[in-house]
């Protein structure tokens, strides 16, 4: 990531933790990066570098700090904080914007991506009838479902269904974009670019065209929610995931019962405090209405919080709460209120103009 | 009576002859002997036990070092018509592992790294398998102290018995005489030996002094700047790579890459391709780069660093010229280069004092460490401190005669192609004025036809994304 990347991630209004931005691009789904992912609206990132090394931020954040861009905040854990100068540059550029970006953390990125390239790479040579090519390197299970998927819809107009279907999907985004996805394809007569070279070709940076890449990725795996689509049976899997399976039992369990949190716990065999992180989990990762709010914050819950907490979502603290308060309510309590003051747009921080 | 070699050849892979020494060690293994083949790159040593296995019942176990690149060699087994073929590897996933060693008995070829083949379970599983021929790829592994030295490769003398002795052949591209000794005993074997010339007739030797690290980077882009394409260049670091290619795709214009084990397996996938396609003109590499390509037509191999070897080196200069034709091998030399490797050696090897501590108390040292990590292995394999130091000292010794050796060839003055053939116990042929350009001959170009002659090529036109989707997907597309 280059400084100028990092910039459109960071906030004049808001100081932000660097280690929560690592976290999201790592794909660590702690209750807390999630939290604060979604406090600083960068769940997009999510999964979206799994390789970065713990740590991996910190030279370009120093970059933007020397170049007065940002200034440190001095906390438990380093937070950014742009200054106007860094306001001003980051406000001039004209930063890319994925069209998509609010689906991405309801889908499972590598999957979608690899099975999606290996599946192109395979219709492209088949179309061409070459019988013999090194095949992309996946893992096992995505060679198994491309393959499973080519025999079931392996047809003298695969190729054409799928060109039609890519082309539909492309044409709904930006030139740029559409030319890096199909660029980044590899199939006949055609190796694929990499992004860095891409990166150099367009004059852009090389996360700008990762950002365009997974854009067109998950461009064409919504469209491939259609049934009629020919690559959905493939890419419908990649949408079943944005909450864990075992949260997702737990969910089930709070909202089809007249269970307590802790009876939950007991029949899942699972901690009570697990109970709590999935149903935060899935509180943040989900829509409102996924999640029984009303069982689980009674209205005398919320006035009582309410009444004591600051205008401000990101001040409040549960240590900061009288200690009344604090023994009627856990952390769950007030963490979970939180989530759905931020979901219903309340008291929402930031700049008045954004 | 099994069909003769040849029919088998033909009907697998098409072709009516062998190349040297395949027949040789074919008919070694035939006859139910150990083989240790000694053969140069790109002489298809990997021919010799896919033969083989397509002649005889069971399954071929290959125990090699080489991990990122093992699921490269199964995809060109599978290329080449081999369906039943498989590698387990530390970079297989959970899944994956399970799912092959569900079906392990259906495995005409298996992969192994050398530590997968240590673990008791899996050697237990091995035990139940019929194997018709143990391959030790790249043999030497065995006695090289380096980067990718594995541990586990000592027990393969062991591991081979527990085995039950199966029918081996161990190949390498490189082994003086002290070497395949070593190989022997440590395998527990007296091999028969097939060795052919390692000599590259096509490939000009020259070996480049200069004065410090602006001069080498200057002479560097000269000499880019001159030759025909493609070319190959080496470096020690994957970060000098990336910046050199940076650099010079700057100061030429021309397509160059940089190809390194940093890089994720897609991009590592379409560097290769890009190279083998000819869309590139020059790759500037790391010692990661080398197996996967079949690509006959590389024209130069340039040394940036000094190899650790001379065995590394020849295998590495010797991707030039698989097709016979004029190619060039430079290596590029600064007073001091000799000092990396030196570093290289030592950076894993933990010190007396360590080693002494560590045995008192390992609990007190974090593996993350490679030079941990190797002592814990021992540790762990019975093998005692002062044994362990034995081992070490021994191994620093050999890299450093190694090295000894790889600095002769730079400083040879007369003929470097009978320095670097002596070393390896051959012959050389006499020096001719094709052959090598030592230290104070210059390189002439020219006389090689390896200049490059200028070309004005039109600037090609970037299809529009429709066009380029359409000509992936649609066969009559207009091309
Ligand atoms: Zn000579």
């Amino acid at each position: 990531m280059d400084p100028q990347d990092l910039l459109d991630l960071l906030d004049d209004q808001q100081a932000r933790r660097l280690r929560v931005i690592e976290n999201l691009l790592r794909g660590r789904k702690t209750v807390s990066t999630l939290y604060w992912g979604q406090r600083y609206d960068l769940l997009y990132l999510l999964s979206l570098d799994k390789h970065l090394a713990r740590g991996g931020l910190d030279t370009v954040a120093q970059t933007l700090v020397s170049q007065k861009m940002a200034t440190w905040l001095p906390a438990e854990q380093p937070q950014l904080r742009l200054t106007a100068l860094g306001r001003k540059q980051r406000d001039q550029a004209v930063t890319f914007r994925p069209k998509t970006q609010a689906l991405w953390p309801q889908i499972t990125l590598g999957l979608a991506r690899q099975r999606l390239l290996l599946s192109v790479q395979v219709v492209s040579q088949y179309a061409h009838q070459t019988a013999r090519y090194y095949p992309l390197t996946t893992d096992l299970a995505t060679r198994q479902a491309v393959r499973q998927w080519f025999h079931q819809v392996k047809s003298p107009e695969l190729a054409t269904q799928v060109f039609t279907a890519l082309t539909a999907s492309l044409t709904r985004l930006p030139p740029m974009t559409a030319q890096v996805v199909t660029a980044g394809f590899s199939g006949y007569q055609q190796p694929g670019l990499t992004v860095q070279q891409l990166a150099q070709d367009l004059q852009r940076t090389p996360w700008e065209v990762y950002l365009r890449h997974v854009d067109g990725v998950v461009q064409i795996a919504q469209d491939a929610r259609q049934t009629d689509h020919p690559l959905h049976a493939l890419l419908a899997p990649a949408w079943q995931t944005a909450v864990t399976r075992s949260a997702q039992a737990t969910l089930r369990a709070v909202a089809t019962t007249d269970l307590t949190l802790d009876q939950v716990a007991v029949q899942r065999h699972i901690k009570p405090s697990t109970v709590r992180e999935h149903l935060l989990e899935a509180a943040i990762m989900l829509p409102v209405t996924a999640v029984p709010y009303d069982r689980l914050l009674p209205p005398a819950t919320r006035q009582a919080l309410l009444a004591v907490l600051p205008a401000q979502l990101d001040d409040w603290e549960y240590t900061a709460l009288p200690v009344a308060l604090q023994q009627r309510f856990d952390f769950f309590t007030f963490r979970l209120l939180a989530i759905l003051c931020d979901k219903e747009g309340d008291h929402h921080a930031g700049t008045p103009d954004d | 009576m099994p069909e003769p070699l040849t029919t088998s050849l033909q009907a697998v892979f098409g072709y009516s002859q062998f190349r040297a020494g395949q027949e040789a060690a074919l008919t070694a293994l035939e006859a139910g002997q150990d083989t240790l083949a000694v053969l140069p790159t790109g002489a298809g040593k990997t021919l010799i036990y896919q033969l083989y296995g397509y002649r005889h019942a069971g399954c071929v176990l290959i125990v090699s070092p080489l991990l990122a690149l093992m699921t490269d060699q199964v995809n060109r087994m599978h290329l080449a018509g081999f369906r039943r073929v498989a590698a387990i590897t530390s970079l297989t996933s959970f899944g994956e592992r399970q799912m092959i060693l569900a079906h392990l008995a259906q495995y005409q070829f298996l992969f192994l790294s050398p530590e997968m083949l240590a673990q008791p379970a899996m050697l237990a599983r091995l035990r139940q398998l019929p194997l018709s021929l143990l391959v030790i790829d790249e043999a030497h592994c065995i006695v090289q102290w380096g980067p990718d030295f594995r541990p586990e490769y000592l027990l393969l003398g062991a591991i081979r018995e527990r085995l039950g002795s199966p029918l081996t052949l161990m190949l390498t591209a490189t082994a003086d005489q002290a070497t395949k000794g070593e190989i022997a005993k440590q395998l527990r074997t007296t091999p028969t030996e097939v060795t052919a010339s390692l000599d590259r007739p096509n490939i000009f030797l020259d070996v480049e002094p200069v004065a410090n690290d602006a001069a080498k980077r200057e002479r560097l882009l000269t000499l880019v700047t001159q030759l025909v394409f493609p070319g190959v260049i080496y470096f020690s670091s994957k970060q000098l790579a990336t910046d050199t290619a940076q650099w010079l795709r700057d100061q030429t214009g021309l397509p160059v890459a940089a190809y390194h084990a940093g890089l994720s397996s897609e991009d590592r996938f379409k560097i290769q391709q890009q190279f083998m396609q000819g869309d590139l003109a020059i790759i500037c590499a790391t010692s990661a780069f080398g197996m996967g390509i079949d690509k006959n037509d590389v024209r130069y191999v340039i040394h940036y660093h000094l190899p650790a070897d001379l065995g590394s080196y020849a295998q590495e200069m010797g991707r030039a010229g698989r097709d016979g034709q004029p190619s060039l091998a430079v290596l590029l030399y600064a007073p001091g280069d000799e000092r990396l490797p030196l570093t290289l050696n030592q950076a894993n090897r933990p010190d007396d004092a360590t080693i002494q501590r560590f045995y008192a108390h390992p609990q007190a040292f974090s593996v993350d460490d490679p030079g941990i990590a190797l002592l814990t292995f021992y540790q762990q394999h019975g093998i005692s401190a002062t044994a362990v130091q034995a081992l070490f000292e021994r191994r620093e010794r050999e890299r450093g005669r190694a090295l000894a050796q790889m600095l002769a060839y730079v400083r040879e003055p007369q003929c470097l192609r009978a320095r670097w053939l002596t070393t390896f116990d051959e012959v050389a042929p006499a020096h001719t004025a094709t052959c090598c350009a030592p230290g104070k001959v210059a390189l002439d170009l020219d006389a090689l036809g390896l200049k490059r002659q200028p070309v004005s090529a039109p600037t090609p036109v970037a299809p529009s994304w429709q066009a380029q989707l359409r000509r992936l997907l649609i066969a009559d597309a207009p091309r």
